[in-house]
């Protein structure tokens, strides 16, 4: 145990005095606290919520041109009237205009347009990068005109319908901010995906470069391949966590002291049990991930390979970010809650579900045991090949080798 | 109780057999020196008694058993890849490397002084390892190996970057723990490093045994009946000597069977032959190894 305490009080005071790593834990902080500042002081008379900065800004209305050979353009509606069009008579005048600035474009209404639905949009910049420009504005305008100025019937057509979810109980009703309800759960699963990887890849920088400067030989005569793991696994493990727990107490006292609020939907489960679940999750992640990062730095002979390799470790943590977008929408269907109980993405997905809300209680007690279970069967097995023969052994990495290992096979 | 007991271990890395077969005993309190060129098979052969590398056959007992983490703090072992850490300060380097071994924060502080003073360290404490020349860090290893003052040395490729001055240093330093009980055991490819320090040796080539026993024994096996002689005289042609050879300012006399060292040197004497020095020829270790390396068969 003594020897434990070493290992993790070596780790945490080599990391604690690397600048990288104190200008990443607290020099971001802080600058993000002076770049807070300027920000509030420069929109000091606003008092907006912190959900109306991810409401769509107001945008500049820009002049666009058309030409309707068709004949199909006769009202413009009132929403509209704000200087978005300008007619011209034929495209020679209107190619002056764009060339001139006058007009960002125009449309070529052409004769045929029932026929084809086509019409052409001239821009001077096109770029694939910024979407359709002001497109939008012209379907708005045509369809208005398609159903002879009704502008009731003309929404209805281009949007029939407008889902309002109920939630069965009553007492939860959709805030208006639904910006939230998507953003909360999607940032707690990039942070998780964030911290533990960052976390975990200290422990994997950290075997590789004892084993590159020849350390581990001296280090294993002086301790178990057991004690050594462990104490890098706890000591990086209380390094990541502090540098997460730094940035989100940086992060709300930053919101606290300039004054504002999170304005979080009744919708959305931001309670404080979402921080321990946070705190349960990103051990019971980090210990899987750190471990077999750890494993992974026993096998790679440099830090060049181990990040090529590092990509085989943590694919399963990628799997919830790629269905995100179905997380979000069915927080509680059969994807999201398969990948939440997964061990190896459960310390992610979980997170996504608890941050949408209304998982049921043991869901994340059943995840955080599958987690735990796994962690330790890989913690075990990574010890197994975590010894002086293999991390000296220098021997070409193959991603076979990884697997091979994981299975005691070598 | 021998202090290791190795009992015919082997090695095989891939197509590669390291280590042939090797049997051999190191004693308390004794330097014993692990010789042989490189990639002879001397660091797998330490790295297998270290328990870094696992026989493929054969048996090693070390303080009468097999190593267990007990005993580890017991040995202090210097590989032939230095291994310090080089991003943190050589002070904190040293004192936890020490603090493995058992030692209490008192003890660390105090040997670590002396050590530091010793090798000339003391106004490097704080520098970054890596901003120290590679002697300086040869000296921080050697500094780690002794700290806890083990029972057990191993030393792999001492001298290495080391100048004629810090080589003497090290040399003296050995000494002395042999002197208070240490066992060491040295593993090297310089030869002539070693031959005043070890009091028996094992020479390895292509991992294999080629000789192994008391240094003064293997020197008087390989030890031909050749005599030096300094005179400011010519040496003269007595019945029973084979050949007379002059060698930077000294003579080589060859003896027949007939003519003892003892015979010549009471002829010379006879002969009012001045003689200003007069030894035995003894082979140096290099020279013994070529000559055991090129005749067929293995010498024990």
């Amino acid at each position: 145990m003594k020897k434990i305490l070493l290992v993790i009080r070596s780790e945490v005071v080599n990391i604690f005095t690397r600048p990288s790593y104190l200008i990443l834990t607290f020099g971001l902080p802080v600058l993000g606290f002076i770049l807070f500042l300027v920000f509030t002081n420069l929109n000091q008379k606003e008092t907006q919520a912190i959900s109306e900065i991810f409401k769509e800004s107001p945008t500049t209305v820009q002049t666009e041109g058309f030409i309707d050979q068709g004949g199909i353009i006769k009202n413009v509606p009132e929403f509209l009237q704000d200087g978005s069009f300008q007619e011209f008579e034929n495209e020679n005048s209107a190619k002056k205009a764009l060339e001139d600035t006058l007009i960002s474009a125009y449309y070529l209404i052409n004769p045929d347009i029932y026929d084809t639905g086509e019409i052409i949009y001239v821009r001077p910049d096109f770029n694939p990068l910024s979407g359709n420009g002001q497109d939008w504005k012209m379907r708005e305008l045509f369809a208005y005109n398609l159903f002879d100025g009704d502008g009731q019937l003309s929404a209805l057509v281009q949007y029939p319908v407008d889902f309002i979810d109920q939630p069965l109980d009553p007492s939860i009703t959709e805030g208006q901010d639904s910006e939230l309800a998507f953003i909360v759960p999607y940032v707690t699963t990039i942070l998780f995906y964030i911290v533990i990887l960052s976390s975990a890849s200290l422990l994997l920088n950290s075997v590789v470069s004892e084993k590159q400067n020849r350390v581990i030989e001296v280090i294993m005569l002086s301790v178990s391949p057991h004690q050594l793991l462990t104490g890098k696994i706890l000591g990086l493990g209380f390094v990541g966590l502090l540098q997460s727990l730094i940035y989100t107490s940086v992060g709300f006292t930053l919101l606290k002291i300039s004054g504002r609020s999170v304005e979080v939907p009744p919708t959305l489960n931001f309670s404080p049990s979402i921080l321990i679940w946070g705190i349960i999750f990103f051990v019971v992640g980090f210990l899987i991930y750190a471990s077999l990062m750890a494993g992974l730095g026993a096998l790679v002979p440099n830090i060049r390979e181990a990040s090529q390799a590092t990509f085989v470790v943590i694919a399963p943590m990628i799997v919830p970010m790629l269905f995100i977008s179905i997380m979000l929408e069915q927080p509680h269907g059969p994807i999201a809650t398969f990948l939440s109980l997964f061990p190896l993405t459960a310390p992610v997905a979980m997170m996504t579900r608890l941050a949408s809300g209304g998982v049921p209680l043991w869901h994340p007690i059943l995840a955080v045991i599958l987690s735990l279970l796994t962690a330790a069967l890989i913690l075990r097995t990574v010890t197994g090949f975590f010894r002086s023969q293999t991390l000296l052994s220098g021997q070409e990495f193959k991603i076979s080798l990884f697997f091979k290992a994981m299975i005691g096979k070598i | 109780m021998h202090t290791i007991d190795i009992k015919n271990i082997s090695k095989r890395f891939g197509t590669n057999q390291a280590v042939k077969d090797i049997s051999f005993e190191v004693n308390p309190g004794e330097i014993f020196g692990l010789l042989g060129p490189n990639g002879a098979g001397k660091t797998t052969c330490l790295r297998m008694v270290l328990d870094i590398f696992k026989p493929d056959t054969g048996s090693i007992t070390l303080f009468g058993g097999s190593l267990d983490e007990g005993k580890k703090d017991k040995i202090g072992y210097m590989p032939e890849d230095r291994g310090l850490y080089q991003d943190i300060p050589l002070e904190r380097c040293l004192t936890y490397l020490s603090s493995l071994k058992g030692m209490s924060k008192t003890e660390i502080k105090e040997q670590l002084d002396i050590n530091l003073e010793k090798f000339g360290l003391a106004d490097h404490r704080k520098k970054k390892v890596k901003e120290l020349s590679k002697g300086m860090q040869q000296k921080a290893q050697i500094i780690a190996t002794l700290q806890h003052k083990p029972e057990l040395i191993i030393i792999d490729e001492p001298f290495t970057a080391l100048d004629p001055i810090n080589t003497q240093l090290i040399k003296d330093i050995l000494v002395t723990l042999k002197e208070e009980g240490t066992t060491i055991i040295m593993c090297t490819h310089q030869m002539h490093q070693v031959e005043e320090l070890c009091d028996r040796i094992l020479l390895m080539n292509e991992g294999e045994k080629v000789l192994y026993g008391k240094l003064n024994e293997i020197r008087k096996q390989y030890s031909g009946s050749d005599v030096i002689i300094e005179s400011p005289n010519e040496v003269p042609q007595i019945p029973g000597i084979s050949n007379i050879e002059k060698v930077n300012g000294t003579v080589r006399v060859g003896l027949e069977n007939s003519l003892s060292p003892q015979d010549l040197l009471q002829n010379l004497i006879v002969n009012n032959i001045q003689i200003e020095k007069f030894q035995i020829a003894v082979p140096s270790l290099s020279e013994i190894f070529i000559q055991a390396v090129t005749k067929d068969g293995i010498d024990e």
